[in-house]
């Protein structure tokens, strides 16, 4: 008995250790939120709609997508084709935390994975290479991401009424430069740049010539190519 | 309310809907195929690429359509992300630089 309460206790204080060590991130998040908020209410999604994305999709860089896209909502396929792939890195990240959910059950793995972002995804990471953590650690920093996420973009969503000319404060602009500092983010070394800059140009001439939003799936396919061709040589 | 609701309001669901399982298909299928995917070596690199090209692919006609405010901009992010890797500094710099543009020039 002495055995199972300490065992809920170190569960538990897992979970608050968790939410507690992504808060510091969170003021981003909530930031980021916001201005998803405000594009919200500029491009007419309503309030239900920004809610199911949050509870049901809860990835941020995705739902920009979305909602970037919603004044061509009738591109279907395009849109969840663009969305699908902004997400395939969650692929990764899911196998890269195998070790950490080795002892747990199917149900907490079903459970847990959910509320997987980028922000508590690497600090857990982090965690675990010198601490012994549980997938609650986890869950924890997913739930306080989850709430502070939820709260900036409703705030976002409710002053975006007072900003009469968003494109006068380049707020339509800021998801711009959230992507292209993620995208910094990503960059390893200089094996890199030639696929980026396929890329990055096969997706400006696609915009120009045919416009509509499927120039983001044509760079991305044509970069990823031309990196598998250069740096696949190496693994063959 | 199903009868009420326009096409977009649907279109918006089905698109909501789609990206929310397959989301949450990725993250748990990435958790539950995990070690089976490392040997493959080519699929591994396409799906390393694809975040980083995917990125560059969404916002290279924005920036370019900025003019040289846009591509201001980008260096700045640049080089701060390269200094302070913070995400939110980045993000003001970038708005910053091109709502400078678009008031006073």
């Amino acid at each position: 008995m002495r055995i199972y309460s300490s065992m809920t206790d170190k569960l538990s204080n897992d979970f608050f250790r968790g939410a507690r060590a992504n808060a510091p991130i969170g003021i981003s998040v909530f930031a980021y939120g916001a201005v998803l908020g405000m594009i919200c209410a500029q491009k007419g999604v309503e309030i239900y709609q920004l809610t199911l994305m949050n509870v049901f999709i809860f990835a941020g860089t995705s739902q920009f997508i979305i909602v970037d896209m919603w004044s061509n909502i009738t591109e279907v396929l395009t849109i969840i084709i663009a969305a699908l792939l902004i997400n395939l890195r969650y692929f990764l990240i899911g196998a890269s935390l195998n070790s950490l959910f080795k002892n747990s059950s199917l149900k907490d793995k079903f459970l847990f994975m959910h509320l997987v972002a980028d922000e508590n995804w690497a600090v857990t990471i982090e965690r675990s290479k010198h601490e012994t953590i549980t997938p609650l650690f986890l869950f924890g920093g997913g739930i306080c991401l989850f709430s502070i996420w939820s709260i900036g973009t409703y705030i976002g969503y409710i002053f975006a009424g007072f900003i009469n000319d968003p494109s006068k404060y380049a707020l339509d602009f800021a998801f711009i430069a959230i992507f292209t500092a993620l995208c910094f983010n990503l960059y390893q070394n200089k094996t890199n740049l030639i696929p980026w800059t396929s890329a990055a140009t096969v997706a400006y001439i696609s915009e120009s010539l045919f416009g509509g939003n499927l120039y983001i799936v044509f760079g991305a396919i044509a970069g990823s190519l031309v990196g598998v061709f250069l740096d696949g040589k190496r693994y063959v | 309310m199903v009868k009420d609701m326009s096409n977009n309001e649907v279109y918006a669901l089905i698109i909501i809907f789609s990206v929310a399982i397959g989301t949450y298909g990725l993250r748990l299928s990435g958790l539950l195929l995990s070690g089976k995917i490392s040997d493959e070596g080519r699929i591994r690199i396409f799906l390393d690429y694809l975040p980083p090209t995917l990125l560059l692919s969404f916002v290279t006609p924005a920036i370019l359509k900025e003019g040289l405010a846009g591509i201001i901009a980008m260096i700045l992010i640049a080089i701060c992300m390269y200094k302070t890797k913070n995400i939110f500094m980045s993000m003001i710099i970038g708005v910053v630089t091109v709502a400078i543009s678009r008031n006073f020039f």
